[in-house]
């Protein structure tokens, strides 16, 4: 009720017009009532009804969120936190050595980055998630829906097909295992054309397409509810050639930053960009940083960088607020993105019995 | 999309003059502000301004797509999706061959063959669809003045003898191959820029540059300053209308490149694409 007049929401024109008149609090704004308000500042009524009820929105919105700390506020106790990440799912992967390092898989509410040079894998990898995404509860996934937005045109849908065409025979598979009934009740819905339907795929051309198609994704999202990951496959792209005012290139960027996190939070999805390398001249040697520059560097919460050794790929985890730096190796075969060699025989801890995502050895050998 | 004017957008005729008054005409410029600086050009309250925000970027987001449509849209035209090289193994480790819709990029040492491979795919795609080629005409940009007419009259009679029996189908076809001489980056760019009308016109079903590489590493030197950054803009500005080409159009678009010795402590002959990712950032 305290707030200061020139804090609230409302046209500048008229923020302008009631600071001349003196009014400094929004208590006393409410106090004068739309006549007194229109016939002091020499607007009408109409507006000054509105204007009041743009302050008055905002005082109640103020108060309710210290008041009741429902959804739509952002603060909570650590406690509350914990429980919440405990019971979080994780996207997985499908290469279990990415998985473990990345401490489960890609995690919901977080922006991961994957930055790596051309043909390592990065388009690969975002189109095993979109897969991945879908596969439902009872097989240890989130059972969620995906958006693809594409600024390079290097999506394949025969390539999604096959994805898409393994992760069913796999789940196949250990339901065949396993033998429990909602296994088989989930199975019927999981198939080829429902995991295509609900992958939606945006072509932005260029960064105005991309900016738009980011302001109207929170409207796309409250529409679709079930969509649990966002994938953004070249956010490096459009930024790259054609800008001349670098200080506009990283405002962008930023501002696109904090609308990405947005929607990660709000809508509890995982947000994956892929970024492209670019090569620093340093003193005497050239390295391979990820593009964009350093300021991009905050925006993700977790990047894995891809690189080559040989014709060995590998994936460093560079940084993580919750798992350490380590590197494993990976392999894009036929049926999308997997492990190098089968998975050691241990797993770790409790909980394997029930989780689903413990894969039978029979199952890499026939692969 | 991007330079779409606002009033086509679906704002009122009093915003559209308020805005151009402060030169904010299209829709890259008002995206391109930030929430502040809206309001103030604007001078509307904050939600006002997200709605128009919202107004505006639906007149410029892309279309959606589930991926399910996509596939259906491509099952429906199967054999059009891969310009068939004839060369057997080739086309198997394509799975079909040079595929429509994205681009293709030719590398080599020199004298291996990139030219006449070009030379011998430009014939395959005038062929008629029921022999594997594509039944149209070919755009084929030259910036080494490689191209010899002669050598692609002999490739076409000796290879498809049966079909090119007559001079006069022999003339057919070589009346539709466009050859466009650039020997400029510059002209190559304002040439892959006004492809769009020519492909329309002309019924293109694929398109050739050869080479990239030669015209790029002619004008810069990559020792001197600034030069890297201005590279790397010309190659992502043709590669993103060409990649636009290619998918609008549906048809496969063939670059040709050249080796270099990237010289690095590791192993010492690696393929140096003139790829716009491996360039010089803007640092800040």
């Amino acid at each position: 009720m305290q707030r200061e007049v020139g804090t609230l929401p409302l046209a500048p024109a008229l923020r302008a017009r009631l600071a001349a008149a003196g009014f400094q609090t929004a208590q006393e704004l409410l106090d004068t009532g739309p006549c007194g308000l229109s016939k002091e500042i020499g607007i009408s009524r109409e507006e000054a009804l509105e204007a009041l009820q743009v302050v008055r929105q905002e005082c109640h919105g103020d108060a309710a969120r210290t008041a009741r700390g429902s959804g739509a506020t952002r603060k909570c106790t650590a406690l509350e936190l914990l429980e919440e990440e405990q019971t979080q799912g994780f996207i997985i992967t499908f290469c279990s050595a990415l998985d473990n390092i990345l401490g489960g898989g890609v995690q919901l509410t977080k922006i991961t980055e994957i930055c790596g040079a051309p043909g390592v894998g990065k388009t690969q990898l975002c189109m095993q998630l979109a897969v991945d995404v879908q596969i439902p509860e009872c097989f240890g996934g989130v059972a969620g829906e995906a958006v693809f937005i594409d600024t390079e045109g290097s999506f394949m849908v025969d390539r999604v097909v096959d994805i898409a065409a393994a992760c069913v025979q796999h789940c196949h598979l250990i339901a065949e295992a396993q033998q429990e009934e909602d296994h088989q009740k989930a199975l019927e819905t999981f198939s080829l054309e429902n995991i295509l339907s609900h992958i939606y795929y945006f072509r932005c051309r260029d960064y105005v397409e991309l900016l738009a198609q980011v302001y109207l994704l929170p409207e796309f999202l409250s529409e679709h509810s079930k969509v649990r990951l966002v994938v953004i496959d070249g956010i490096a792209f459009p930024f790259r050639h054609d800008f001349e005012d670098l200080s506009l290139r990283t405002r962008l960027l930023n501002g696109l930053a904090q609308q990405l996190i947005i929607i990660a939070n709000d809508h509890k999805s995982a947000v994956v960009l892929t970024n492209q390398m670019t090569t620093r001249i340093g003193q005497n040697q050239s390295t391979l940083v990820p593009a964009l520059g350093e300021s991009w560097g905050h925006a993700a919460t977790v990047r894995l960088i891809f690189h080559w050794d040989n014709s060995q790929r590998l994936a460093t985890l560079y940084k993580s607020p919750s798992q350490k730096e380590s590197t494993i190796a990976y392999h894009i075969t036929p049926h999308g993105f997997r492990d190098v060699q089968p998975p050691a025989g241990t797993h770790s801890s409790e909980g394997t019995e029930m989780n689903p995502r413990k894969r039978p050895r029979t199952e890499e050998e026939k692969q | 999309m991007a330079a779409k004017k606002l009033r086509r957008a679906q704002l009122s005729q009093e915003m559209c003059e308020r805005l151009s008054r402060y030169q904010i005409t299209t829709c890259q410029d008002f995206l391109c502000l930030s929430l502040l600086e809206l309001m103030k050009v604007t001078g509307q309250s904050y939600y006002e301004v997200q709605k128009l925000l919202c107004k505006v970027s639906r007149a410029c987001a892309p279309k959606m797509q589930t991926v399910y449509e996509m596939k259906l849209r491509k099952s429906v035209n199967p054999s059009s999706a891969f310009l068939s090289t004839t060369l057997h193994s080739l086309d198997r480790v394509l799975h079909g061959g040079v595929p429509c819709g994205s681009l293709t990029e030719i590398t080599s040492p020199p004298g291996c063959g990139k030219t006449q491979f070009c030379i011998m795919v430009s014939v395959l795609a005038t062929l008629p669809v029921s022999m594997g080629g594509l039944d149209g005409a070919v755009i084929y940009i030259d910036t080494e003045s490689a191209f010899s007419a002669e050598r692609l009259i002999e490739i076409a009679a000796n290879r498809f003898p049966t079909y090119f029996d007559s001079d006069e189908k022999l003339f057919c076809m070589t009346r539709s191959i466009h050859l466009y001489r650039e020997l400029t980056c510059c002209s190559v760019l304002k040439r892959i820029m006004s492809l769009e009308e020519e492909i329309i016109s002309k019924k293109v079903k694929l398109i050739i540059i050869d080479s990239v590489a030669s015209v790029v590493r002619k004008e810069f030197d990559t020792k001197l300053q600034g030069n890297l950054a201005e590279r790397s803009n010309f190659l992502t500005r043709g590669a993103s209308v060409l990649k636009y080409l290619a998918e609008e159009f549906s048809i496969p678009v063939i670059l040709t490149n050249q080796i270099t010795t990237s010289l690095s402590s590791g192993p010492s002959i690696q393929a140096d694409l003139v790829s716009p990712a491996d360039d010089l950032s803007l640092s800040e």
